[in-house]
């Protein structure tokens, strides 16, 4: 028996223009020797998988359905529009079939519960792509924060700026904002308890490309999240990050972390540049899903995107009434 | 050929004055004629180390010195308006230490009555006269960004006052540490992003000690009127002790303009640790005080009085957003208090 994991691919959208199937995860699995493309569906009118489908020489389905039937298929990478992701992901549980699901997991909280609460009940793991988490100078900082060296921590300051690339239709708050938001929580360990959103429409001129969010966390901690779009800068590549730091107080320390790193700079005659020098995130995605495939257990999971949705909710609903919004403790979202 | 130097008469002789009286010794266009504290030791004192210049307790005294043209203000926060109606009652000038004043009524109170009196009226914001506050300034200034629409700033430090006697843990005395300490960035922000601010958020902590009476930490957030916000962060509650980072972040319709923690200054490897070395740079408080003595000799002032009125009313909005949890409109705040 081989133990390459089978993989579907599932939807070749997202939000707004977003094709993250074609653009990250398929030639992320296609690097691998752990994982085998075996087959590809289109959910929603596109053209992605047939592409793929020749590319790779995969099963291309018309029926999401007879795709989950396909015996080889064991994980299912899911990168639907997001009107759509829900329900797929679902189906794709209700298969037996483990699944890595493109951020936001849900365009909702209750989705993204229902998710959690069917995964756990079929005993399959589903991943959400919280894959910045995974950076080097954020695994070193969580483990660097849990591990007390500054103490108990008591507030985060987060900056997160993309240049150029496609701005989401519907603001950034439920799409860029989603990758510090689980940061935070992934350095902190301690849950959102009350929201107050800023947003604005300047710096790509597209509706709320920079929203700050004021989280008031457990234990009286709090944190804040400078998150935008802004227009193309020189030298950046289209959707290239600008600026990705943290900074974390604690009772006896603080600790900054830049995202951006582990990096080199790059001076030339033609350009200027910073060139990621660590692991490949969404490769460290994959490292994840593999492991919660072949244990039962992954590291990040719905209950991750829950928690997540709950933060970006609260804040939309902030955005609308200009006060803070408190978030009740949910009884089945655990810290991770 | 008469001396054409302003005369200068200082008010109050702690730590901050000795920065006042070093910019005067470096003014061609200034002299020191005196101090004046209500501790009359302390006033000798200052008076022997700067040359045997004048000293009295009594300000109305010293207001009566005929060399005196003008006056610095560097008492605590509660008297500099009662110290300020004096000095525009006897005529002179005042560069006055920020806040302005404590309330948003006493800061109009001495804006209106220097207008009354045609004299020159100016709180030291000291940081629009620092190097990176202008660079950052002039940055925008030429466009090279575009429009501003978010300033991150942050000044954090690790020494809290020395002891519990200290005027400025008194919220009383100091109006709390967003009237003594925020409203340089507050005001900072403000004028970099050259808009009206229209709502404060803020939110406090009592890191160094639970017993505080003001909050070490402030996290300031203002929104402005064009759709801009600023985050301004201002600490003495971070570890270790000897922090000192400033850290600044603009990002514009067209670019990016920042410094970060490490933006001046060399890093020093040593057996005792690491630390920063700050380069040298401009004294901001000499120009500081030339940029006042531009505004005395008819030239436009660097700090209008209504942007240090305003800074009082975003110092006020904070605290009062810290003790109710809610956005402060600056207009309420505003309103409140009588013109």
């Amino acid at each position: 028996m081989s133990t390459r994991i089978g993989v579907l691919l599932a939807g070749f959208g997202g939000i707004g223009s977003q094709d993250h199937q074609s653009a990250m995860y398929l030639p992320a699995f296609a690097a691998r020797s752990d994982f085998e493309l075996v087959a590809a569906v289109d959910v929603a009118g596109t053209d992605g998988a047939a592409k793929a489908a020749r590319e790779y020489r995969l099963r291309l389905y018309t029926d999401l359905a007879d795709a989950l039937a396909d015996p080889a298929v064991t994980l299912v990478s899911v990168a639907a529009p997001l009107a759509a992701r829900a329900e797929i992901v679902g189906q794709a549980i209700g298969a037996g079939k483990h699944v890595l699901a493109d951020k936001p997991l849900a365009a909702t909280v209750a989705e993204a519960e229902e998710i959690a609460h069917r995964a756990a009940e079929r005993r399959v793991v589903v991943v959400p792509a919280h894959h910045l988490r995974l950076g080097g100078a954020l695994q070193a900082t969580r483990a660097a924060v849990r591990g007390g060296r500054i103490g108990l921590p008591w507030n985060v300051q987060a900056d997160f700026l993309v240049a150029g690339g496609d701005p989401a239709p519907t603001g950034e708050l439920v799409n860029l904002a989603l990758y510090p938001i689980d940061i935070v929580r992934s350095l902190l360990g301690v849950e959102v308890r009350r929201v107050h959103a800023l947003a604005g429409s300047h710096l790509h001129r597209s509706p709320q490309d920079l929203v700050t969010l004021l989280l008031d966390h457990e234990h009286g901690v709090t944190s804040t999240i400078v998150c935008g779009r802004m227009a193309g800068l020189r030298d950046v590549p289209p959707a290239g990050v600008v600026v990705h730091r943290y900074r974390v107080s604690g009772s006896h320390g603080m600790l900054a972390t830049d995202a951006t790193k582990p990096a080199v700079r790059v001076h030339s005659a033609n350009r200027h540049e910073t060139t990621w020098a660590g692991p490949d995130t969404v490769q460290a995605l994959l490292d994840v899903v593999h492991a919660g495939v072949m244990t039962g257990h992954a590291e990040l999971g719905p209950d991750d995107a829950v928690h997540v949705q709950r933060v970006v909710q609260a804040a939309a609903r902030s955005l609308r009434t200009g006060r803070p919004v408190d978030i009740e403790p949910g009884s089945d979202c655990r810290c991770g | 050929m008469p001396d054409q130097r302003t005369g200068i008469l200082l008010v109050g002789a702690g730590f901050i004055a000795a920065a006042h009286a070093a910019a005067i010794a470096a003014s061609r266009r200034a002299s020191l004629v005196g101090i004046v504290d209500t501790d009359g030791a302390r006033a000798a004192g200052f008076a022997r180390a700067q040359g045997g210049v004048r000293h009295t307790r009594d300000l109305v005294e010293a207001l009566g010195w005929p060399e005196v043209d003008a006056v610095i203000v560097c008492t605590p926060n509660d008297t500099h308006v009662a110290t300020g109606l004096a000095v525009a009652a006897a005529g002179k000038h005042l560069l006055v230490e920020k806040p302005l004043a404590t309330t948003v009524a006493d800061a109009r109170r001495l804006a209106d009555r220097f207008a009354a009196a045609g004299r020159v009226l100016a709180a030291a914001h000291t940081h629009r006269a620092y190097d990176y506050g202008r660079t950052v300034r002039q940055t925008i200034s030429s466009g090279a960004i575009g429009q501003p629409v978010f300033v991150r700033l942050a000044i954090l430090g690790g020494w809290i006052w020395p002891d519990w006697s200290s005027w400025i843990l008194d919220p009383r005395r100091s109006g709390g540490h967003a009237l003594h300490n925020g409203v340089h960035l507050l005001d900072l922000a403000t004028w970099w992003l050259g808009d009206e601010p229209t709502t404060v958020f803020a939110r406090g902590r009592k890191q160094t000690a639970a017993e505080l009476h003001i909050y070490d930490y402030l996290e300031m957030v203002v929104s402005y009127a064009g759709g801009a916000t600023a985050v301004c962060e201002m600490s003495r509650a971070h570890r270790p002790g000897s922090l000192a980072q400033r850290d600044l972040l603009v990002a514009g319709t067209d670019g990016i303009v920042s410094q970060e923690w490490d933006g001046e200054s060399a890093m020093l490897f040593g057996e005792g640790g690491t630390a920063l070395v700050p380069a040298a740079g401009r004294d901001g408080f000499a120009v500081q005080l030339e940029s006042w003595l531009d505004a005395i000799r008819g030239g436009t002032p660097a700090m209008p009085v209504a942007d240090a009125v305003r800074a009082v009313a975003m110092g006020v909005a904070v605290e009062e957003s810290i003790a109710s949890g809610q956005p402060v409109a600056l207009a309420d705040v505003m309103a409140g208090a009588p013109s």
